[in-house]
């Protein structure tokens, strides 16, 4: 049980800088998901906290505690690897029993807790099984075992997901998160797949380029972006954007998006926020699932592709530059061809700055 | 009915296989032959003409052909010789004691630089290069340059004066323990290498992540290693074992040239045995028993490091 703070966090190798003045806290207790693309500086972060590598500048704290120049075995971390680094050559007993047995706990003390760690993951009946051959599941528990039979203040996961094929990929997810309520322990989850940071974190901290985006609950950061990066990266498909200019009309603030015409006026707070930053040239973003079709009173597009993937039905419509999607159900009778009328939920409507890519905030932020 | 038809079929699908079994197995017989023919004279005709030479008296000087050798049979007389043959027995003695030091000595040397070239330094490929010079000199050059380096007035006396600060003339090769000494330094120095080679192997496809999950639960270095390491490498370590015990086993070029076995028979190991009693003695009927000996021994050996081999596999598989 231990709050992690990275504060004004550097990793450079060379002169590439794969992490840029990180600054996060993860709460006592706390799943965090760092999310983002690959390259993207989450797996370097990890590695520091575990203390594989040395931060090039800034510091880790444990509790308040600097962890700088403390050894890795040393840091109270637990560590879940990508391919879950199970030791191959031993048994499934052995490997729960290495931490203890390495810290020199006493035989007696380590059969009891391995027992009593191997019940709590259901892994009895595999315990005299040689660990080479065990299904990814067991693999999971036991790599989750083996490090927090050592009672470890902190546990890191390194994509354990990744390896294991789409179908049983959810069945994974909803036994670790029940794993991490049983643990109560701090968390640090790394992964790309933002449908495994949406739905297993407390919160995300979205990362590109080395640099921290955002860090927020999965809504917050679902339904408020602060940029274009993260509006893209979370929810599949990503968030749509039309490239617009706000335009001063009798009925209010609107966007001018060119060829499609106007949007509907922009809500009050959304429109002063968007007077407030002074900015002309627009992005107008909304979410797919947060449309509807219409015959008219829309931004009228044409249907490209309707794609139909089982509980929806996503309608591709526009092309190139402007092009959209629409989260629907499936009793949508369209076709290709067909000109539809989109219709954004007015509330649903998100601005950003078309030069730098950052949100434009709602004069009165929304309280959730 | 379907039943019925069913019996009837069987018998018949039986006789096909049946009379197939034998066809394929000859076919597989034609495939194979001309690898069982190979095998058949590189190594059990040799073997057999050296089992039948070596129940006779023959030499080449006797002016008949190998094959004649039965005008000279004497049955078990050269086993029986080799039971009670004194020189014999203190050579293999003296190979093993050359092998008990040499082989770990070589084993450590090569682990222990193995592992200093897992991390990257710099110069490692230049060192790397270095490194497996002496395994590409010739044996025989490398014995001829260890002779010069023991001679009383060469560079290790030098070497050793200037450590020291008083002058050593030391005759190395003159005397029977020192000279037992060079040799083993040559071999030594000539051979560390490769073991340095099958271990850097072994150590580079020891997993990492294995070792970092190790260290992140806390085991030391020396833990790790005795852990995951050796566990790992347990089947390329009996390898590069096995290679280096059979390989030391018939030391010959290299001690040959610097001690042709003396001062004595001070140095005089199976090989060098075998050679003179071969080149000197020409009873080669004698010859065949002793190397017949060898080869059992040498097989008993390589029986063992396979069966802890396999044994080995099986446990990290199972």
């Amino acid at each position: 049980m231990t709050t992690i703070h990275l504060n004004n966090l550097v990793k450079r190798f060379g002169t590439f800088t794969a992490l840029k003045e990180m600054e996060l806290e993860v709460r006592d207790g706390e799943f965090m998901a760092l999310l983002g693309p690959s390259g993207c500086g989450k797996s370097t972060t990890m590695n520091m906290i575990a203390g594989m590598e040395n931060p090039s500048q800034g510091r880790i704290l444990f509790d308040g505690k600097d962890m700088n120049g403390v050894a890795m075995g040393r840091r109270g971390v637990g560590f879940v690897f990508q391919n879950y680094a199970i030791f191959t050559h031993m048994s499934v007993y052995d490997n729960l029993a290495y931490g203890l047995k390495v810290r020199g706990v006493a035989a007696a003390e380590t059969h009891r807790r391995v027992l009593a760690m191997a019940d709590f993951l259901q892994l009895t009946p595999f315990l005299k099984q040689p660990s080479a051959k065990l299904s990814v599941n067991i693999l999971q528990r036991l790599a989750i075992g083996r490090s927090a039979i050592v009672e470890p203040a902190i546990f890191l996961l390194d994509e354990p997901l990744s390896n294991v094929d789409a179908a049983f990929r959810a069945v994974m997810r909803t036994e670790l998160k029940h794993l991490q309520r049983q643990f109560r322990q701090t968390m640090v989850y790394v992964t790309h797949d933002q449908l495994e940071a949406m739905t297993m974190a407390d919160r995300i901290a979205v990362m590109d380029h080395g640099v921290l985006q955002q860090v927020g609950t999965p809504l917050q950061v679902y339904d408020d972006p602060i940029n274009l990066f993260v509006a893209d990266f979370i929810g599949a498909p990503g968030m749509n954007r039309l490239k617009g200019t706000l335009a001063q009309a009798d009925r209010g603030l609107l966007i001018d998006l060119g060829p499609l015409g106007v949007s509907a006026p922009l809500l009050a707070d959304v429109a002063e926020g968007a007077r407030r930053a002074g900015v002309t040239e627009v992005i107008y973003g909304f979410r797919p699932e947060r449309v509807s079709l219409a015959d008219q009173g829309g931004i009228p597009m044409q249907v490209t592709i309707v794609e139909r993937i089982g509980a929806r039905t996503i309608v591709h419509l526009g092309r190139g530059e402007v092009a959209v999607k629409a989260v629907l159900d499936n009793n949508v009778g369209l076709s290709a061809g067909v000109v539809v009328h989109v219709v954004v939920e007015p509330d649903a409507v998100r601005l950003f700055d078309a030069a730098s890519g950052v949100a434009i905030r709602p004069a009165t932020p929304k309280v959730r | 009915m379907s039943a019925v038809a069913t019996e009837k079929k069987l018998p018949i699908a039986a006789s096909e296989t049946s009379d197939t079994a034998p066809e394929a197995r000859r076919l597989g017989l034609l495939l194979t032959l001309p690898a069982q023919v190979l095998v058949l004279f590189i190594a059990l005709f040799p073997l057999l003409m050296q089992l039948y030479i070596s129940m006779t008296d023959w030499s080449p000087l006797d002016g008949v052909g190998w094959w004649q050798a039965w005008q000279s049979w004497n049955s078990f007389a050269n086993y029986t010789d080799l039971a009670v043959d004194g020189r014999f027995w203190s050579a293999l003695g003296r190979t093993a004691l050359i092998m008990a030091i040499c082989v770990p000595v070589e084993f450590l040397l090569g682990l222990g630089l193995a592992i200093l070239f897992i991390d990257d330094f710099v110069g490692k490929r230049l060192f790397y290069s270095i490194m497996l010079i002496p395994m590409m000199v010739v044996p025989a050059v490398a014995g001829y340059m260890f002779f010069m380096l023991f001679q009383s007035g060469g560079p290790i006396n030098n070497i050793l004066s200037t450590l020291t600060g008083t002058p050593i003339t030391l005759a190395w090769l003159s005397s029977p323990t020192t000279a037992l000494i060079a040799v083993m330094v040559a071999d030594i120095w000539q051979w560390t290498p490769l073991m340095f080679l099958i271990l850097l192997a072994g150590l580079v496809g020891v997993p990492e992540d294995q070792m970092r999950a190790a260290t992140l639960l806390g085991a030391s270095w020396a833990q790790r290693f005795r852990t995951i390491v050796l566990p790992k490498m347990k089947t390329i370590i009996i390898i590069a074992l096995a290679i280096r015990v059979i390989e030391n086993f018939k030391i010959f070029d290299t001690l040959y040239i610097m001690t042709g076995g003396g001062p004595g028979v001070a140095t005089e190991t199976i090989s060098v045995y075998i050679y003179k009693v071969t080149q000197q003695d020409l009873i080669w009927g004698y010859v065949a028993a002793i190397a017949l000996a060898i080869l059992l021994v040498l097989s008993i050996l390589v029986a063992f490091a396979i069966g802890r081999m396999n044994a080995a596999r099986k446990e990290r598989v199972a």
